[in-house]
């Protein structure tokens, strides 16, 4: 990439990386000064750190898109995806933070352990159950049928809504609101005859109930994920015991 | 502790998580066999889920008239007939049947208005053919083959009372070496990304699905993960590469800003209405329609507008010629000077749908571009130009059972070589994988029920020494040259002188570029230890890319033709005679990539008949179609 530092528009931005270092178990914070354009992402920025300063920083990015969903980060104080976040929309007068996501063991750098957040996802039962005789071709669904549950189809795993999530962070026990989006994606897709199952699950002490809807994951999602929503229409069908 | 090697034993091992990893997996794990999934990113995060087309597969949903037969047609005609026929006739044969069984496993598809799933237009493809949730397509995906492995996996409890029992998930773990035992495969050496441990898996069956080779090149589409590791791994275990020469570089991605240029702007833009325009307001794809496309594609706007509505009576846009011609044409217009400001073309949906229609069938597109580099695309047109996308070649494997020509080793999806010829048609990549994916599981499956009895290979202690060696010594030299620096010179170097249109003295000067890395190479330090150590990982996988970039470059320099993902300046046209050579890359005594020319596989007499002639006739020579009569 860039390093063409003569171009006019580039400029000096401070990024602040909380890091946490696993030989010796020490967590500073470590600063850097890096030129850079209004229009690169806070990707970019790390990037040019990792591969010009300091070799050792950590960081998980793979599709760099906004798509894959590795590299959620709290930066400035807020969870957002470090490939989708420009310089240009923070401030780039005072230093940037950049910290790991919370609530989940922190491994090294930015990198956490993202297990406990899987085994919610898996505990969801995350899998089409359906009964009776498998289809030839395909089973049939009208585009509203299919509209009914399009936005929880489209979470990428990324852990943006669960950490930011204060229940999540004082009880890592609860489900977390990721692991709901998950569930209420097949909750809600006519297809699957689990619901029930599914909605036993989540009606559990660490279940649904403990969410205190303080919409902060629906503030983090970088998919624009009616999350809330989606929590809310869970809890329903569990008092109705209808989808 | 550091010394210590985790060592495990399974039936499979395969390597690579993308869809072609997971179905070979899942199939693997039908048959009743031991899997570990070895991924170097976490589970789910995989290249494929930035596919956003679609998965081609000749269902008739929309258009009754397709089969399998009219999608074998595009797929040899996309790949210039360098494809090997049984490959392409068995991912038109099978497709259907992939995507059919990924709807019964749940996963979400648009659906037509009798509630079948919907198919959407491609550069390419004669009729609406690629199944499609919006332009997530991969995404969902791999998220339902993830969802079929943890319910394998939920099942294995219930039985086991371990998840892990048949089905473990190694993610974040890269593989350095496969490991023999005499000429067969025996294993796999790697290292934890986390710690840094290394591990040892001891298999009988290996199955590659690693993907492609888009981080040798500087503007590229492709994720981190992208850097030739399974190409390399076969070479080093002494299997072949076909066809390396042969890269994809897609017409459309973004060219602007600087840090995103290359990032992919769907085709899916152009198959839903998206038109090209040059810095003239012209629109010129008209203009580089080539001969042997003629006969199907418009030659005035009206007519190509019309085919959006009566597609039976008119022909299709030149837009959606296959990806190879597109590519050129775009690089022929910038640099007649009638490019963008940043140095691309116009892409324009903004006229041509209502905003609300864009939002709904291009919503990713629309973010992209708005969040990046704040242009909404409902009111205005993008810049785009070609970014480095798809590899065609890869490892040579037999079509039925994808095993390469090393016992035990088998691959599928984007490592594996000759399905796509010399170009990818969009949306043949979804369906490769699922296809694909199946019969290397499969294939893997019943190699391991073929070994004797006690005949399980075994991994020698010398081969796992010289492997932990190799892995260490990044680690073990002081002030050498940062692995980044080599890495951004190799991308600039296959960039400027193997990329979309190549020119022999460039290349051979790539040729002599790539021994200087080689030598940087080996003096390469990463400073730290082994705990999550980019810069340690990178310098391994420089080793891949390296390899790869070398068989890339001799590839390129051998073959004097143009076709498809290879194009000579110095040798514009096709050549009946090279049509029938594949370039078969190994490696020499000294490590270094040598060639080989070898037949292309004989297309059956049945299969030609799918095509007049007069069209055989423009990519085959007299001797190859003697006998053969005009159906029509």
């Amino acid at each position: 990439m860039p390093a063409a530092t003569s171009d006019p528009e580039f400029m000096t931005i401070t990024v602040q990386v909380k890091r946490y270092i696993p030989e010796t178990e020490e967590t500073r914070w470590d600063e850097w000064q890096v030129q850079a354009l209004p229009t690169w992402r806070i990707l970019d920025a790390l990037h040019q750190i990792k591969w010009e300063l300091d070799g050792t920083l950590t960081f998980r990015r793979s599709c760099a898109h906004g798509v894959c969903g590795s590299d959620a980060m709290r930066i400035n104080g807020r969870n957002r995806l470090a490939c989708k976040s420009l310089v240009k929309d923070l401030n780039p007068d005072k230093p940037i933070t950049v910290e790991p996501i919370q609530g989940l063991p922190v491994i090294k750098d930015l990198v956490v352990d993202m297990d406990p957040f899987l085994q919610a996802y898996r505990d969801v039962k995350p899998f089409l159950i359906a009964h009776g005789n498998e289809p030839t071709k395909e089973r049939l669904q009208s585009q509203k049928d299919r509209d009914r549950f399009d936005d929880t189809t489209k979470c990428i795993l990324c852990a943006a809504c669960t950490t930011s999530c204060p229940v999540f962070w004082t009880d890592g026990q609860y489900f977390g609101p990721a692991a709901i989006v998950n569930a209420h994606r097949f909750i809600f897709d006519s297809r699957d005859d689990a619901a029930e199952e599914r909605l036993e699950i989540l009606n559990e002490r660490e279940g649904v109930w403990r969410c205190r809807t303080t919409f902060n994951c629906t503030e983090a999602c970088p998919r624009g994920i009616q999350i809330t929503q989606a929590i809310a229409e869970v809890k329903r069908a569990l008092i109705t015991r209808r989808v | 502790m550091a010394t210590e090697i985790l060592t495990y034993e399974y039936d499979v091992v395969v390597i690579g998580a993308g869809g072609a990893g997971l179905r070979a997996a899942i199939e693997a794990r039908a048959h009743g066999k031991s899997v570990a999934i070895v991924c170097k990113s976490l589970f789910g995060k995989a290249h494929t889920v930035m596919a956003e087309g679609g998965a081609a597969a000749a269902m008739g949903n929309v258009n009754a008239h397709d089969n399998w037969m009219v999608h074998f047609r595009d797929t040899m005609r996309g790949g210039k007939f360098l494809n090997n026929p049984r490959m392409a006739e068995l991912h038109a044969k099978e497709a259907p049947d992939r995507v059919w069984e990924l709807e019964e496993w749940g996963a979400l598809f648009d659906r037509t208005k009798d509630g079948k799933i919907s198919q959407r237009n491609f550069g390419g493809h004669e009729y609406p053919r690629l199944a499609h949730v919006g332009d997530r397509t991969g995404l969902e995906l791999i998220r339902t083959l993830q969802q079929a492995v943890v319910s394998f996996q939920q099942k294995d409890f219930k039985e086991h009372g371990d998840y892990e029992a048949r089905v473990k998930v190694f993610q974040e773990h890269t593989v350095t070496r496969l490991l023999k035992d005499g000429d067969r495969i025996a294993g796999a050496f790697g290292y934890r990304r986390e710690d840094g441990r290394f591990v040892l898996f001891k298999a009988p069956a290996v199955v590659l699905a690693t993907g492609g080779v888009g981080k040798t090149f500087k503007v590229t589409s492709n994720s981190w993960e992208y850097t030739g590791d399974g190409h390399a791994l076969a070479l080093l275990a002494g299997a072949t590469l076909i066809n390396m020469e042969c890269i994809q570089f897609h017409p459309t991605g973004m060219v602007w800003p600087p840090s995103i240029k290359g990032a992919l702007v769907t085709e899916s833009v152009r198959g839903d209405g998206g038109v090209l325009r040059n810095s003239e307001g012209k629109r010129f794809m008209f203009d580089y329609v080539p001969d042997v496309f003629r006969k199907q594609y418009a030659e005035t706007e009206e007519e190509a507008d019309r085919w959006y509505e009566d597609p039976d009576n008119n022909r299709r846009p030149p837009e959606l010629l296959p990806r190879d011609e597109v590519a050129r044409s775009i690089n022929s217009e910038v640099k007649a000077g009638r490019g963008t400001p940043h140095g691309g073309v116009f892409l324009d949906v903004s006229t041509r749908l209502p905003a609300e229609q864009i939002l709904k069938r291009l919503p990713s597109m629309y973010h992209q571009f708005k969040e990046l580099a704040d242009v909404d695309i409902t009111a205005e047109p993008m810049e785009v130009g070609p970014t480095c996308h798809y590899v065609m070649g890869g490892v040579e494997v037999d079509p039925d059972t994808a095993a390469s020509t090393v016992p035990g080793l088998f691959a599928a999806g984007e490592v594996a070589g000759g399905m796509h010829g010399s170009n990818r048609l969009g949306g043949n990549s979804l369906s490769d994988l699922l296809v694909f994916g199946r019969r290397a599981g499969l294939g893997a499956a019943e190699y391991i029920d073929g070994l004797a009895a006690g005949g399980r290979p075994a991994v020698s202690d010398a081969d796992v020494e010289a492997a932990r060696v190799e892995a260490l010594a990044p680690l073990e030299h002081d002030g050498g040259e940062n692995p980044y620096t080599v890495h951004a010179e190799l991308q600039q170097t296959m960039n400027d002188l193997v990329g979309i249109i190549r020119r022999e003295a460039e290349v051979a000067a790539a040729v002599e570029k790539l021994a200087e890395f080689r030598e940087r190479r080996e003096k390469i330090s990463a400073p730290g230890t082994r705990t999550f150590n980019p810069g340690w990982h990178l310098a391994l996988d420089l080793r891949n890319m390296l390899l790869v970039a070398d068989c890339v470059a001799k590839a390129a320099l051998e073959r004097q033709e143009s076709r498809g993902g290879h194009t000579r300046e110095d040798y514009p046209a096709m050549s009946a005679e090279w049509r029938k050579i594949n370039l078969v890359c190994s490696l020499d005594e000294q490590g270094l990539a040598q060639l080989e020319r070898k037949p292309v596989p004989t297309i059956r007499k049945d299969l030609l008949e799918l095509f007049e002639l007069s069209e055989l006739k423009k990519y085959m020579t007299d001797e190859e179609l003697e006998g053969l009569e005009d159906a029509k």
